[in-house]
Formats: C-alpha cells, sequence, structure tokens
C-alpha cells in the first residue's frame, strides 16, 4: 500500500520535473510551428498527451517501486498480450501494425510501452540473481530469452526501429551488469549469423521490402536518400541563430519529412539554430545524467537497474533519432522522446521519468517500510 | 555497490563521447556549412515559371496583318491535386467534349508512377468551353489553365509559300540558340526561319514559391526571395509584299502549277511571289501531327517546294536577253545585221532546229526577239562562244541565289569551268548554241529572271531582292528599314540596252510578237516569252508531264518601268499564249491598286 510521507514531497525530484515540464513546453512549441500549415491537428493532441503524460508522470512517481519489483511479471506479462493482441487485431499503418485504436479516438503503440516492461523484467531478473562474476552465456539464457520475445513480437509487426531500440536497451543493461568476454563474442556471432541468414534464406520479399522500408522510409517521393538530404538541408540552413519560429522554409513548405514525428529535431534545429539543437541536446544530457545519477544513489540493486535502463532508454532514442536526422546514421523510424509527436512515445518517455524520480524520492528509508521488511 | 558506481562512471564518458560527436556534427552542419545548405533551402522553394514570350507579327508593305498571335487556353490537371478523380474525369470530359475512361486513366497512371508534372488534358479550348470551365473551377482542384501564343494566319493560306511554318525546335537548332527551349516553337521556312531571330520574344520568368510537392503556395512567408521578368513580345517584321498583289497572283494560278513573282524594278522589293500548289500554314500552328506531314512530303505535287525560289527550271526564250546584251555589248552584232532564219540552223555536223519549222526568214536583233526566232540565237552564241555567254549569265545573277532570305536554290550558269568540275569532260559547241535559248545545262529560278528582267528595265543594274521592308519593335523602335541594295551592275551600254527593251516592247505590242497576249491599253508592257523544252526521264504515260513550260517575263510601264513580272506555268505548253495573260492580268491589278491607293492618299 502506499504510505504517504513528507519525506517524499521534501525529496520529490523537482530539478528533474521541472526539467521535464520545460522541456514538453518546447516540445510543444516545436510542434505548433510544425504542425502549423497542417492546421496545428497533432499539436493539439501532443498537448493533451503531454498532459496525461504529467499526471501518469506524477502517478507513478508516488508509487513504491517496490509494487514494480513486486509485479514485474505481471507488468512482462501483460505487455506480451498487447503485442500479441496488437499483431492480430492491430491496425495498419503504413505497412506495420503496430497500433490499437482505442474508440477511434486515440492509438497506442505497445511496442513503446513494452520497453518499460523489458527493463523492469531484466532489473527484475538480476535483481533476483545474486552472482558477483561477470555473466557467462549460459547463465545469460533466461535474460536473453525474455528480450528475444518482444524483440519478436515487435519485429514481426514489423517495426525495425523499435525493436533494435528494446535491443539497444537491453543489451547495454546486459552489459552495464557484466558478461564474460567470451560470451559477448559468442552472442555477436549468433545475432549477426541469424540475421545474415534470416535476410537471405528465411525473409519472403515483401518482408524485405517492409524491412528496406523501415531503413529508408518510402514516404521518399523522389529518391533515395530524400528524407535524409532535405533534413540535413533544413538543419544546415538553420545557421547559428536559426531562421525563426515558423520561418523554416524547409518545415512551413514541408519539404523535411515526418517533420512532426521523426524528423521534429530537424524543425527545431532549422528554425532555432545551432544555439536552440545545442541547448536542446544538452537538455537531454542533464536528463540522462540525472537519472544516472539517481541510479548511482538508489539503495538496492533493482531501482539500481531500472534507474539506469531508463537512462539508457533515452541515451539511444536521443542517439538514433538525431543521429538519423543530421545524416550520422541510416534512417530508420526511432522517435526523439517527448520531442516528437507520438502518444505512446511520449506516455513512455513520462512513465520513465516518474519510476526515477519515485526511486530517487524514496532514497532514504522510510517509515512503513521498516515495518513492510520485516 | 562500489563496482557499479565505477561502471557508472564509465557510462558517463560514453555518454559525454557520444554528445560530443552529435554536437560536433551539428556544428558541422549549421555553423560551418550553414551559409551553403542556407543556399540550398532556398533553391528548394523556388520554382521558375517560364513566361513564353509572343513571337512577332509578320504584315504585308502597308500593314496588312499576315501572321499574328492569338491565345490559346490549354488544359493540365495536376494528378496529386485532384480530390475526386471520377468526379473530374466526368466534368472535365463533359465541358471539354472529351473521353472520360481515358481521362481517368491518364490521371489514375500519373498518381501511379507519383508524377508531380502538370498532366496535359487538351490544348486550345474554345471560349464556351473556357467559360463553363472558369465557373465551375472551384469545385474541380487540381486542374490548371494555362495561357499560350499561338500563330493565326487570317489570309488563310496566302503567302504560305514564302511566310512558311513553324515546328518544334531541333536539337541542333537548340545549341545555336540560347533564347529557344526544348518544345518551342520555332521557324522552320520561310520568312519565320529567315527572320527567326526578329521574330522570337524574350521570354520572361515568374518565381514561385513552391513545397515539398511542387505545388504553388499562396503564403507570403517567402515573398522577399522571389524575382521576376517580363516577357518581351518578338520584333513585327514588315514584308515587302502587297498582300492584293499576292492574292491575286495566287488566285490567277488557279490550279496550275507554276510560280509569279512581281518585283519594283527600282527597289528590288518583291510585290508578290506566288507558288503553287502550296500547303496551309495552320496545320503547322501546334505542330503538325504525322500524317499530315506524310502527306504533305510524299505529295508528288510538292507544296512544300516554294517554285518561286527553289522550283529549277530551263528558261527557254526568256534567257534570250542575256545572249542579246552579251553580243551587243562584246561587238558580235549590231542592231542592223541580219540572219536568214530558214528553220534551222546547222553547226558541223549538227543541226538546231528553230521553234518555227518554217523559218523567220531575214530576222535583226529587234525581229528576232520580237518573234523570238532561235535560228539567230544560234548564230551569236556560235560566234561569241561560251565564255562570253557564261560571263554575261553571272553578271545577271545566274548560277547564285539572290539571296532573298528564304529557301532558295542557286540553279546552273553553265561554263567550260563548271561542266570541267561537274561532269570532267570539256565543253562542246552545240552546247553553247542551245544555252543561248536557255536550254541545255540552264536552270534558272523564276525569281532570278524577274530579277534578269528587272535589270534590264532599270538600265543595268542587278538588284538584291528584298522580302523584309522595315523591323520594328513591339514598343515602335525601328530595328531594319530596307534600302536598295545593288548586287552588281550589268556590263552594258545604255544605248544598248535600249535596244533590247525596244525590242521587248515590240514582243508585246507589236503585230505578229509572241506576248501580245500581255498587251495592256493604258500602260506599255515590255516582255518575253518563253516555251521551254521538258526533258523528262521518267516515262510516265502522263501526257501532262511532258509539255512545255510556259513563262513569261515584263515590266512595265515601259517608259518609267515601275514593275518587273514573271509567270512560270508547270507544262503550261506556250508561254505566249498561257503565260502572258497571266502576267497581264498581274498588271492590270497592280494598276488597278496603284489607282486606288492614289486616290485614297488624296481623299
Amino acid at each position: 500500500m502506499i504510505m504517504f510521507d513528507r519525506r517524499l514531497i521534501k525529496n520529490f525530484g523537482w530539478f528533474l520535473f521541472l526539467m521535464t515540464l520545460a522541456f514538453s513546453a518546447i516540445s510543444l512549441l516545436n510542434l505548433y510551428s510544425a504542425s502549423y500549415e497542417t492546421g496545428l491537428v497533432s499539436f493539439k493532441k501532443q498537448f493533451v498527451w503531454v498532459g496525461i503524460g504529467i499526471v501518469t508522470l506524477a502517478f507513478v512517481s508516488f508509487l513504491n517501486c517496490k509494487l514494480l519489483n513486486r509485479y514485474a511479471i505481471y507488468i512482462y506479462g501483460f505487455s506480451l498480450l498487447l503485442l500479441l493482441f496488437v499483431l492480430v487485431f492491430g491496425k495498419e499503418v503504413a505497412g506495420s501494425k503496430s497500433w490499437i485504436d482505442i474508440a477511434s479516438i486515440a492509438t497506442i503503440q505497445p511496442s513503446e510501452l513494452v520497453k518499460i516492461a523489458v527493463i523492469i523484467i531484466l532489473a527484475k531478473f538480476y535483481d533476483d540473481d545474486y552472482q558477483a562474476t561477470p555473466y557467462g552465456f549460459l547463465d545469460l539464457i533466461k535474460p536473453v530469452i525474455l528480450i528475444a520475445i518482444p524483440f519478436i513480437l515487435v519485429m514481426l509487426q514489423p517495426d525495425l526501429g523499435t525493436a533494435v531500440t528494446i535491443l539497444l536497451i537491453a543489451g547495454s543493461m546486459v552489459l552495464f551488469m557484466g558478461v564474460k568476454k567470451w560470451s559477448v563474442a559468442f552472442i555477436l556471432i549468433v545475432v549477426l549469423g541469424v540475421s545474415f541468414y534470416s535476410w537471405h534464406y528465411s525473409l519472403k520479399p515483401y518482408q524485405k521490402d517492409r524491412i528496406r522500408t523501415f531503413i529508408n522510409p518510402s514516404s521518399d517521393p523522389l529518391n533515395a536518400g530524400y528524407n535524409s538530404i532535405q533534413s540535413q538541408i533544413a538543419i544546415g540552413s538553420g545557421g547559428v541563430t536559426g531562421k525563426g519560429l515558423r520561418s523554416g522554409s524547409q518545415t512551413q513548405l514541408r519539404f523535411i519529412p515526418a517533420q512532426q514525428t521523426d524528423f521534429a529535431f530537424s524543425v527545431l534545429a532549422e528554425e532555432w539554430g545551432f544555439l536552440g539543437s545545442i541547448f536542446v541536446l544538452l537538455l537531454y544530457f542533464t536528463i540522462i545524467l540525472w537519472m544516472l545519477d539517481a541510479s548511482s544513489r538508489a539503495k538496492d540493486k533493482f531501482s539500481m537497474l531500472v534507474c539506469f535502463g531508463v537512462a539508457a532508454m533515452f541515451f539511444w532514442h536521443v542517439v538514433v533519432n538525431v543521429g538519423m536526422v543530421i545524416g550520422l546514421l541510416p534512417v530508420a523510424g526511432v522517435p526523439l522522446l517527448i520531442f516528437s509527436y507520438g502518444g505512446s512515445s511520449t506516455l513512455t518517455a513520462m512513465i520513465g521519468i516518474g519510476i526515477v524520480l519515485g526511486i530517487r524520492m524514496r532514497k532514504f528509508p522510510m517509515q512503513g517500510e521498516a515495518i513492510d521488511l520485516g | 555497490m562500489q563496482d557499479f558506481r565505477n561502471r557508472l562512471f564509465i557510462v558517463t564518458v560514453i555518454l559525454g563521447l557520444a554528445f560530443l560527436v552529435l554536437g560536433s556534427r551539428l556544428w558541422y552542419l549549421q555553423v560551418l556549412k550553414g551559409e551553403e545548405f542556407a543556399k540550398f533551402s532556398l533553391e528548394n522553394h523556388i520554382r521558375v515559371e517560364r513566361i513564353p514570350a509572343p513571337r512577332g507579327r509578320i504584315l504585308d508593305r502597308y500593314g496588312k496583318e499576315l501572321v499574328i498571335n492569338r491565345t490559346s487556353f490549354d488544359i493540365y490537371v495536376i494528378p496529386k491535386d485532384v480530390k475526386d478523380v471520377p468526379y473530374l474525369s466526368v466534368s472535365l470530359s463533359q465541358i471539354l467534349n472529351l473521353d472520360t475512361g481515358q481521362i481517368e486513366k491518364d490521371i489514375n497512371s500519373a498518381l501511379k508512377k507519383k508524377s508531380f508534372k502538370p498532366l496535359l488534358i487538351t490544348k486550345d479550348i474554345n471560349r464556351d468551353q473556357l467559360a463553363y470551365l472558369e465557373a465551375r473551377r472551384s469545385s474541380l482542384p487540381g486542374v490548371i489553365i494555362e495561357i499560350n501564343n499561338l500563330r493565326q494566319y487570317p489570309h488563310g493560306v496566302l503567302g504560305a509559300s514564302f511566310l512558311g511554318y513553324i515546328g518544334k525546335v531541333s536539337v541542333a537548332e537548340l545549341e545555336n540558340n540560347s533564347k529557344v527551349n526544348s518544345n518551342d516553337l520555332v521557324g522552320k521556312t520561310g520568312v519565320e526561319k529567315g527572320w527567326e531571330s526578329s521574330l522570337r520574344g524574350d521570354d520572361g520568368y515568374k518565381q514561385k514559391v513552391t513545397d515539398a510537392l511542387g505545388r504553388e503556395v499562396e503564403s507570403n512567408l517567402f515573398q522577399e526571395d522571389l524575382q521576376n521578368k517580363k516577357s518581351l513580345p518578338g520584333n513585327d517584321v514588315l514584308l515587302t509584299i502587297d498582300i492584293e498583289l499576292q492574292r491575286a497572283a495566287e488566285e490567277v494560278l488557279g490550279n496550275e502549277a507554276g510560280a509569279i513573282v512581281a518585283v519594283d524594278v527600282n527597289t528590288g522589293e518583291v510585290l508578290a511571289l506566288a507558288s503553287n500548289p502550296s500547303f496551309d500554314p495552320a496545320d503547322f500552328i501546334k505542330g503538325i501531327d504525322s500524317k499530315t506531314w506524310s502527306n504533305l512530303v510524299n505529295d508528288q505535287s510538292s507544296p512544300l517546294l516554294n517554285r518561286a525560289t527553289q522550283g529549277l527550271y530551263a528558261p527557254g526564250s526568256v534567257f534570250k536577253m542575256v545572249p542579246s546584251v552579251a553580243a551587243l555589248n562584246e561587238g558580235f552584232i549590231n542592231e542592223e545585221e541580219s540572219v536568214y532564219c530558214p528553220g534551222y540552223y546547222k553547226s558541223g555536223n549538227s543541226t538546231f532546229r528553230c521553234w518555227k519549222r518554217g523559218g523567220h526568214g531575214w530576222v535583226n536583233l529587234r525581229s528576232a526577239i520580237v518573234k523570238s526566232c532561235d535560228v539567230y540565237f544560234y548564230k551569236i552564241a556560235e560566234k561569241m562562244g561560251i565564255n562570253n555567254l557564261s560571263k554575261y549569265m553571272t553578271a545577271f545573277g545566274y548560277g547564285s541565289i539572290t539571296d532573298l532570305g528564304i529557301e532558295e536554290r542557286a540553279g546552273i550558269s553553265p561554263s567550260r569551268e563548271w561542266k570541267q568540275k561537274r561532269f570532267n569532260k570539256p565543253w562542246y559547241k552545240g552546247e553553247t548554241i542551245v544555252s543561248a535559248i536557255g536550254q541545255g545545262y540552264v536552270s534558272v529560278t523564276p525569281l532570278q529572271v524577274t530579277m534578269m528582267t528587272a535589270a534590264v528595265a532599270n538600265n543595268g543594274k542587278l538588284l538584291k531582292p528584298a522580302l523584309v521592308k522595315e523591323i520594328v519593335s513591339y514598343d515602335r523602335e525601328e530595328k531594319f528599314k530596307h534600302a536598295p541594295i545593288v548586287s552588281g551592275n550589268i556590263p552594258v551600254q545604255k544605248r544598248m540596252l535600249d535596244l533590247v527593251k525596244d525590242a521587248m516592247v515590240g514582243v508585246v505590242n507589236d503585230p505578229g510578237g509572241t506576248g501580245s497576249g500581255a498587251r495592256l491599253k493604258d500602260m506599255t508592257v515590255a516582255g518575253k516569252t518563253g516555251t521551254a523544252q521538258v526533258v523528262s526521264l521518267d516515262n510516265r504515260s502522263d501526257k501532262k508531264k511532258h509539255m512545255d513550260h510556259a513563262w513569261f517575263t515584263s515590266y512595265a510601264p515601259a517608259e518609267a518601268p515601275e514593275i518587273a513580272v514573271t509567270v512560270l506555268i508547270e507544262h503550261g505548253g506556250s508561254g505566249g499564249a498561257v503565260a502572258a495573260p497571266i502576267a497581264k492580268k498581274i498588271l492590270e491589278v497592280y494598276k488597278k491598286l496603284k489607282e486606288q491607293r492614289e486616290a485614297d492618299d488624296n481623299v
């Protein structure tokens, strides 16, 4: 049960919370500009989503993270059920069955939410396990299966971007906990072997096309690389100080593909320049650092790993998304958390922040817990 | 837990490095390459739309419009912008009288190809259709009405042979002219081609802001980046042609294949230049369709050939002015000297017949010209030889183009050197003899014959014929005004030329003159008939193909010459009987038009 303690307020991570609010405001302003020419539809929806997200964040932060530990297997199981459900009853958008339509008002994407479940279940695995030395391959069979099930289910949608992100987050956690060198090598060989085999022998042409579509989205009307080029033109042409709110020609004339979702960062960089884009990158950097700090101060292994996992989630989303829009990585559908328009990814980010906040404010032993521990 | 704190430190370092990489890339794109990308983004959204400039008009010497422009409204559809393809297809097909299925099919296939180019539905709709379409435009998104300039011919086929036609620019023409764009229509023949650079306007352009799909954006957000340039219409070309005289010339030719040339003998200005059969330049307005084109090209009667300037014929007896002038000036004959014509002429082993089997009896220069005695000219030709004769042929302009500015052929002015070069054979005396009566190798265009007659009429000046009198820019600035150009003086004394002129008056006015068919009551006409034998190599059974070409060349009034008129009727028969009466009609019209104009001026 939830014990309310005044120290909860006192220890509440106001810094991260206020930063999240400020960040939400910036992202909404950016989305306002990106969606102005299309009637602000996505701006209004995102406004609602951010609201729902912040309420969810507050709610989650007041949950004792022991509950997450206790119900980890149910959370994980429920998210797998959602993934199965979406495969059967999901709404197909741009060739992928990734969305669940809720009474035609909103659609949610379980594959985003499943990231949190994977973080929790992995933390639970390591928390239950008391091994001190680096993990060998055989020790890792259980976590590999725990990662593989959601990974495969997401691949079947198919949503390569999200599947790879799940792999990156989980992989970071596993590596962080220590893996024997030879096991790392073995896993790498197996992963590469399976990918190679499935690409050449097992995937049907249309499946390959779908994967190619994700590497190079078919919204690309003129030629390959169009999206990436237009995005880089937008970012570069922003210069040092940017073209100003609603004045980015690349944005307003819709040269930037998916400018409200995956390429939202390009809009920011065009209209606010180097100063604006570096500012937002620094905000992400600070948020992630804050999460790692929470991780280092956590009082148990589970809390530490959950914080680390959420930090890894933010980190990989920033690296893959920003890397993609600035032309360092191939185009794959990975959103920039909070910044990209999208209810599920925003909600996922907010839940993640909420969990970290909850852990952070319980870094000191509390009244109720002592009894509970006994 | 200490162990994990160490690992967290490593993680923080990795995090810092990753953000450093992202930040550096942003620095590179935005700070180092910022200006370059700013230029890209500017070019990205600006589309240049060409505003085609109308071609200049072509007018006759009195400013009557021969070739003008009219506006055409062309219908395009931008497939991406169409809201309801079946509805649009039905609406368009009803308004424009087109096939519904075809429109729908075209739009759908353009959509499938993700084509952003406007799809042409139809060109040049009429005013009613335009009105209907404009009224329903708001319910038909995606429809574009483009305004273009098309050639129009108020006088129909009149003058087509020298006005020429227009057609899609060829690759070679594109390379030579920076003002022309692919798919443009340019002059292909006649004045349209010869004065292309004057007629062609200077295209303008309009820059428009477009979105990523190439659609024009109404927003005034980026208007300050735009530049525009007005199109400048081409220059108007005023011809030397009098369209009324031209009309008369084409009317009198009727169905006969042939040519009529009328030239101002004092200025070289071409007043009429008729060639029949001809073509309809209207067929070429939007680019000719391949069927009509192949019909024109394969037509045995060669409608695309301008017979006045490109048609090569043996001149027959109209040529006799050349040996007359040559022999007089070189001193081989005088006006008194007579030759007996028994109806034939013997030279060595060869016998050359006079056209009059019974012979002309005693003839001197005047009567030989008046009666067109061949034997007299055989004799003087043999006397003076080919070198003297060809010198005067060249002086009269034969064997080279007159440089009128439209398609021309030079013809042949034979000489020893020419034959050596052409056939690698020596010259024979008999060839000199037949050359004197305009047969053998001699081949000329009706325009060349007219310029010869004009040179006789104006006392020895071979003028460069002119087709263009004036070029005026669209804002009334004079770009060119014709002044007579003497391309050569005939080496002959006026006294001797007067003898020839007097004989030419006799041809028309003497009893027994071969050109009496051209005699006019109130104007003295001077002229020369010609009946050129056709050496036909094909054995067509068509009898007409073997008939002689009928020639008549003339000038008037004899006392103060103004106009030279030459008539050629292919396979027409006798020049005196067929060509002379036609020349008479032209001269009559000329006189009537002149009197009318003087009367108008007095009012």
